[in-house]
């Protein structure tokens, strides 16, 4: 790949940090390097090795305490549990990757899932005039209102060079709000069974979300790990004057990241409806959060250029085994909380200790 | 939201021509918060009032974004706007005494509607005692269960008034029961959402051992239902029981899958504005709503009772179908 490895040809005086972005690179080619590079990409192994192994030990430890942890039913459930955060949560390692952070995604949840479910209810009065129509066309304005707000996001953040924290939380907000508009803060009840499918139904006995959860995941790893574009979101986030400097289009590629991220939020938001049987104005408040925790967790940078799509989906299914363990042992919300708060201080200092340590 | 939007503008366009404007009862309505369905009839049930209609009222309602400082701003506005009288349902018990103590300072007399506060300067208070209704739902699942078995209790946040006051309920009738076991009970914050997941984790962790679901509301009963589906389970082997009477929780009454019991919002507004523009008028007024005819539980009693109890109403098969009418 002569082509993209050209785009790295400005790399002295990068610093450390874009060192690191090009052996993540290294590691998902599989790419022999020097030494220098082989001791960062050890270290880097380690520590994505150590989320995993923590992951490892928190479902063998489960798996010991709970003689229902690991049946085919609970795994399938922690996994359909884990599925509309870990869309989110994917959504968010491409924005994070760029050094931005979408916090509008638990209101594009909301707003997608009411304005789809308006277009597949079979109720007389929540949906809008001839609804219910077919469920590729619900689901697909589904879609373009989460494209339309990642849109609208990206474009404030990568035009008009507003921070994404102060972009993305107006759109919270503003989300919010026509989501309340739209559905006159009343739910929108009896979607139609072949919309629900695909938050209750099932492939080859794999619940369809998880399947979905699995479908997002292998595209954003090709993304990210095979073209162009993946490459140029390192980039920009590890550092985005070499970029600029190497001829990439910083403004498209930070525009594209929202877009994504905004596009897989309304496929959550109709995730969560189908899942619920009932789409909620009061949805997807502070699933940001759950969202940015996977990320963390999962070894992403919040700095930008380095992280994995890998790491994300490990960080979201620890989130998932610990709520469904701690509630099979019947232990208090509250503790969960607890934990999720240790896990991701204690992911961070990894991350800080791999930037800033030795 | 758009009603709210409207109500405020009029009421700048009122602030603007008060002259015009000195014969009207200026009442404030201050709900803490308009997000979700219960307190969306409550405000609209307060516009259909025969005194906001007929014009001899101007209300406005302002949104208390679930914020207990917010309402405080408002009051102090109200009281700066010299309303005549307020109608208060606050978001917390011991917040909203400030805002009472405001409102007082300025001789502005607050009726309380649907929410509790702590606070003697309260002029008369219209609400459904939760604690009934908690008792109410928990017997209902524990006399269809035969007094035996296992329930499972989904709670609301931990430290809202509903969710002690109703938890206090449950227990009154479970106390009744004691060969019925509560195998778990946890909170899931009034969410569909989180109930699901947790009632989804309960059907794994006890097998074919959970017989009864009290949740303290109805939106938490409709998420424990869609798990008991999802999992493939009959839902004719569960007793689920809901508090609200929420649209959603009415259809799955009428399908057979649950039982709700009705907090009336509509009368609850209502009773609260009849005694709103009794204390603006000090006494020289005869309530319009039809509220009062409707509960004769609840009567009206020159309006100088300090509370006024709304009845809980089961939602039945029969009934609900009317019920479901009232909801467009």
């Amino acid at each position: 790949m002569p082509s993209r490895s050209s785009i790295y040809q400005p790399e002295e005086g990068k610093g450390v940090r874009s060192m690191a972005e090009e052996s993540v690179m290294s590691v998902g080619d599989n790419k022999s390097a020097n030494g220098w590079f082989g001791s960062e990409q050890r270290r880097l192994l380690i520590q994505e090795y150590g989320i995993f192994l923590a992951f490892v030990i928190l479902v063998a430890v489960l798996s010991v305490s709970n003689e229902f942890f690991l049946t085919a039913g609970n795994i399938s459930n922690v996994l359909l549990q884990t599925s509309i955060n870990g869309v989110l949560a994917i959504g968010m390692t491409f924005v994070i990757l760029t050094r931005g952070i979408d916090l509008s995604v638990g209101s594009v949840v909301a707003l997608a899932g009411i304005v789809s479910a308006s277009f597949v209810t079979s109720s007389a009065t929540a949906g809008i005039s001839g609804a219910p129509y077919p469920v590729a066309l619900g689901l697909g304005i589904g879609l373009l209102v989460g494209i339309a707000c990642g849109a609208v996001s990206g474009v404030i953040v990568s035009r008009f060079s507003v921070p994404a924290f102060v972009a993305t939380l107006g759109m919270l907000s503003a989300a919010r709000g026509m989501t309340l508009i739209y559905g006159g803060g009343r739910p929108v009840p009896a979607l139609t069974p072949a919309f629900r499918w695909i938050g209750t139904g099932n492939i080859l006995g794999i619940p369809a979300p998880v399947v979905i959860l699995a479908v997002v995941f292998a595209v954003s790893w090709w993304i990210l790990n095979r073209t162009r574009f993946g490459r140029y979101i390192y980039a920009v986030g590890g550092n985005p004057h070499a970029a600029r400097t190497s001829g990439i289009n910083i403004t498209r590629t930070q525009f594209a990241v929202y877009v994504i991220s905004g596009s897989l939020a309304g496929l959550a938001g109709m995730l969560l409806s189908a899942r619920t049987g009932s789409a909620l104005p009061q949805a997807g408040i502070a699933y940001e959060l759950d969202a940015i925790a996977a990320v963390v967790i999962g070894g992403t940078s919040l700095s930008g250029g380095v992280g994995r799509v890998t790491g994300t989906l490990i960080g979201a299914l620890i989130i998932g085994v610990m709520n469904n363990g701690l509630d099979l042992m019947g232990i208090q919300s509250y503790y969960q909380q607890v934990l999720k708060g240790a896990l991701i201080v204690g992911a961070v200092m990894l991350d800080q200790k791999r930037n800033y340590g030795a | 939201m758009k009603r709210l939007m409207i109500a405020l503008a009029s009421a700048t366009a009122l602030l603007a021509s008060s002259a015009m404007a000195q014969e009207k009862i200026k009442i404030g309505a201050a709900p803490y918060g308009l997000n979700a369905e219960f307190m969306q009839i409550w405000a609209a049930a307060l516009q259909e009032h025969p005194a906001v209609k007929s014009g001899e009222v101007e209300l406005t309602v302002f949104d208390g974004r679930y914020d207990a400082l917010v309402q405080q701003d408002q009051f102090k506005t109200m009281a700066t706007q010299k309303y005549n009288a307020i109608i208060f349902a606050p978001i917390d018990v011991d917040a909203g005494a400030a805002a009472v103590q405001t409102a007082a300072d300025a001789g502005i007399p607050v009726i309380g509607s649907n929410t509790r506060v702590n606070s003697d300067l309260l002029t008369s208070y219209v609400g459904s005692d939760d604690t009934i209704s908690g008792y109410m739902e928990a017997k209902t699942v524990l006399d269809k269960i035969g007094c035996k078995g296992n329930v499972v209790i989904l709670e609301g946040p931990i430290g809202q008034s509903a969710q002690i006051s109703r938890l206090e309920g449950n227990k009154k009738a479970l106390a009744e029961c004691p060969d019925v076991k509560i195998l778990e009970d946890q909170t899931a914050n009034w969410s569909r959402a989180e109930a699901q997941t947790l009632m989804e984790n309960w059907l794994t962790a006890h097998p074919n051992q959970i017989n009864g679901v009290i949740g303290q509301n109805d939106e938490m009963a409709l998420g424990a239902i869609e798990a008991i589906k999802a999992a493939g389970l009959d839902l004719k082997s569960f007793t689920i029981a809901g508090i609200d009477g929420i649209t959603d929780a009415l259809h799955a009454v009428k399908a057979g899958e649950m039982t709700s019991i009705l907090q009336d919002a509509r009368a609850q507004a209502q009773g609260a504005l009849d005694l709103a523009i009794f204390a603006a008028k000090k006494g020289d007024y005869k309530p319009q709503s039809d509220i009062w005819a409707t509960y004769k539980d609840m009567p009206w009693k020159d309006g100088k009772e300090k509370i006024y109890n709304v009845p809980w109403t089961p939602v039945t098969a029969e009934n609900v179908d009317q019920l479901l009418a009232t909801r467009k």
